[in-house]
């Protein structure tokens, strides 16, 4: 069994990869649509909402079938890109939401204060509200970049060959069952500690002082 | 307001979906195989000794050696690709991959999303029980008694399904699938089901390995010929496969591997 | 009275059906020093935020140095760079020290430079007596001290006349003089000044004129001298022999830390 290691920690690579292009898609497009939510025209509003609730509705697996085997028709996707994508859509909805608690709790004085001050919407949010929400948004986020970090195992289901892939690979061969999945689950929680640790720093590292 | 809006944006995306689903026009994808010289199979390597990997990530098994030698015959070489088995048909159906090995049965519903190429093994079913299992299984139907257990997706799934579960045989409590078939022998193991019915050759393979566990019975019921896949209506292909298996049949290739592999 | 810096003629403003400003016309001169006094809830706030077009009007029309700001097609964001505003509960931006609370919106909004603002800070940080907590963040601010900044950052931006919606009424008793004595020196230096407070002491030394309103409606104004000791009307005497009660006769503005 333990001649697998090297080809299980082989899967890293991608469960890295894959967040990598889920999470910042996510922050963007999430951060778009909360922006939108909380201060876009109320037709706006309705479908962002729509948005939401859908994406955060449906398992992301379902997502994941749908772009890589029924779009293959219009858009041929690789099961790489197909599975990020899938997950930076879903992601964004969690995002959406996180960002958009944390802008309702930064007081709606400070919108009032900063356009009283001659700002426009794009500026008061740029300078005043954005920073203010990013950091309360710092503890939610970690818990999203955990739940994404092992969503991405489910891109095995379109053939990708990841961490947990490799697991089954490697327990149906050896039949060391319990020995492959525990390694995985091992590997999995060193990625999601590893990210809580940096997220605490960058927290620390950005508190506003007495505040 | 909002109520509209949700209905239009649902009934926009069921448009975009069911136009994206047209499936492209077939190019002659034969050609495009031996412009690229590589056919693109894909496979569930957690089904030893049929399909699993080795160490170093590398695919291996009878199925594997099999589609390695029909592609060198057709002059290209397999670009093997790793999906879990419910997956395979729909990405040789979506035409993802050129073609899928993974000790496919051939089954009416699967036709018709996919087609057959010539049969080039025939398996038994086999039933996997626990050694301490004090049961009488002398025909396939009596597993009704018991708690059975199946790989989803798989010929033996349906037939129990279909044989067992539909007329009111078996309970469908009692009838549980799983994704591979190394976690239902695991299960056989522990106890949670009693009989396990999936192709011979690896259920013995698992009960060599896991031990504790041992065939019970053979017989030919839902299993039968194993066959590749292939994307519809592509003649051109199908016709190379088939010639490739049968030749590889003829010359005696085929028992070989089996004496190397079944054991 | 010709060209005063600030027209208001016949603003009205409905919330919810209730007409919270029925008829407000008022006249402001550059220099003056405006003090709206009444009981809560009368629209003293709503008219200030009127004014500074953080609320839109529903009837009337104001004027800012004789260009009607309530036209449609007139550009806001524009027109309250010249109107400064100091709220109740300070609104100091959190995530920023006093220096950046009070260059950010020069820096942003007029486009100056870095360093230019930075010089325009340290002076109107200087002029309300703060210069040494430059470097500190709101949390680390007293009320009186948070309100100062808040004023300097008004200041910054060089307004043409400054709105001050009950400055003091968050603060504790011994910081409001703090407060109050940066609002009377800026009176002193001619600031144009319309100011929502219940501080009576400094109505009575700094205002140059008291407006009283009730129900959406100016009940009366007048200087000091006439508000206080032979008011018209029999509503403002009440009033203000009632909160004079409340604040003592002898509060004056600058007594106190």
């Amino acid at each position: 069994m333990s001649e697998y290691i090297p080809f299980i920690l082989g899967g890293i690579g991608i469960t890295i990869g894959v967040t990598l292009i889920a999470l910042p898609m996510g922050f963007v497009v999430g951060l778009l649509l909360a922006l939108v939510r909380i201060y876009g025209p109320p037709w706006a509003k309705a479908i962002v909402g729509v948005y939401s609730t859908v994406m955060r509705g449906i398992p992301p697996i379902v997502l994941l079938f749908l772009l890589y085997f029924l779009m293959s028709g219009a858009i041929n996707l690789s099961p790489f890109m197909a599975g990020s994508l899938a997950l930076g859509i879903i992601s964004s909805a969690y995002q959406l939401e996180i960002l958009r608690g944390a802008f309702l709790s930064v007081s709606s004085g400070q919108m009032m204060a900063a356009r009283a001050m001659g700002m426009t919407y794009i500026q008061a949010i740029r300078h005043i509200l954005l920073p203010q929400a990013l950091r309360l948004a710092i503890p939610p986020w970690s818990n999203e970049v955990a739940n994404l970090i092992k969503d991405s195992s489910l891109v095995y289901a379109l053939g990708v060959p990841e961490i947990l892939r490799r697991s089954q690979n490697v327990s149906a061969a050896t039949n060391q069952f319990f020995v492959a999945f525990i390694f995985a689950a091992l590997v999995y929680f060193i990625l999601v500690f590893v990210s809580n640790r940096v997220l605490d720093w960058v927290e620390q590292k950005t508190r506003i002082p007495a505040f | 307001m909002k109520r509209i809006v949700t209905l239009v944006s649902l009934i926009a995306v069921l448009a975009l979906l069911l136009a994206a689903c047209a499936p492209a026009a077939p190019a002659n994808r034969l050609e495009s195989v031996k412009k690229a010289g590589k056919l693109v199979v894909g496979t569930s390597p957690d089904y030893p000794p049929f399909e699993s990997k080795d160490a170093s990530g590398n695919f291996v098994g009878f199925d594997v050696e099999l589609m390695n030698e029909v592609a060198k015959r057709m002059g290209v070489t397999v670009e093997w690709t790793d999906m879990p088995f419910d997956s395979l048909v729909a990405a040789v159906q979506t035409g993802k991959l050129d073609a899928s090995i993974s000790a496919f049965n051939y089954d009416e519903e699967r036709a018709k999303q996919v087609d057959f190429t010539t049969a080039y093994y025939t398996a038994k079913d086999g039933f996997l029980v626990a050694d301490t299992f004090t049961g009488t299984i002398s025909k396939p139907e009596d597993i009704a008694q018991y708690k059975v257990g199946a790989q989803s997706g798989t010929v033996q799934a349906d037939w129990i399904d279909a044989t067992l579960v539909q007329p009111g045989l078996l309970p469908s409590e009692n009838f549980l699938q799983y994704e591979r078939v190394d976690q239902a022998a695991l299960d056989v193991k522990a106890g949670r089901i009693d009989v396990l019915m999936g192709d011979n050759i690896p259920l013995a393979s698992l009960a060599q390995s896991l031990g504790g566990l041992k065939i019970a019975f053979e017989d030919t019921v839902a299993s039968g010929e194993f066959m590749v896949i292939l994307p519809k209506n592509e003649p051109a292909l199908q016709e190379e496969l088939n010639k490739a298996i049968q030749a590889l049949l003829d010359e005696g290739y085929v028992d070989q591997l089996a004496q190397k592999w079944f054991k | 009275m010709d060209n005063p810096i600030l027209n208001i003629v016949e603003v009205a403003k409905i919330y919810a059906g209730n007409e919270v400003l029925k008829s407000i016309s008022l006249q402001v001169k550059e220099g003056d020093t405006v003090v709206l006094i009444g009981p809560s809830g009368t629209g003293k706030s709503t008219l200030l935020r009127c004014i500074n077009l953080l609320t839109r009007i529903d009837r009337g029309h104001i004027y800012l140095d004789g260009n009607e700001i309530t036209a449609p097609g007139v550009n806001e964001n524009h027109v309250r760079q010249n109107i400064g505003m100091v709220f109740q509960d300070f609104l100091l931006f959190n995530h920023l020290n006093a220096l950046d609370n009070v260059m950010t919106a020069p820096i942003r909004v007029k486009k100056m430079s870095a360093k230019e603002a930075r010089e325009k800070a340290m002076y109107e940080l200087e002029r309300v007596g703060l210069k040494d907590k430059a470097g500190n963040y709101p949390g680390q601010l007293s009320g009186g001290q948070k309100q100062r900044v808040a004023i300097a950052r008004a200041l910054a931006m060089d307004p043409r006349i400054m709105l001050f919606d009950e400055p003091t009424s968050a603060l504790d008793p011994e910081l409001i003089g703090e407060v109050l004595e940066v609002m009377r020196k800026l009176a002193l230096e001619g600031m144009t000044m319309v100011c929502v407070t219940h501080e009576m002491g400094f109505a009575r030394q700094v205002a140059t004129n008291i407006v009283f309103m009730e129900k959406g409606l100016i009940v009366e104004q007048g200087s000091p001298d006439k508000m206080f000791n032979h008011p018209e009307y029999p509503r403002t005497r009440e009033f203000l022999w009632k909160i004079t009660e409340l604040y003592g006769n002898e509060k004056e503005a600058g007594k106190g830390a």
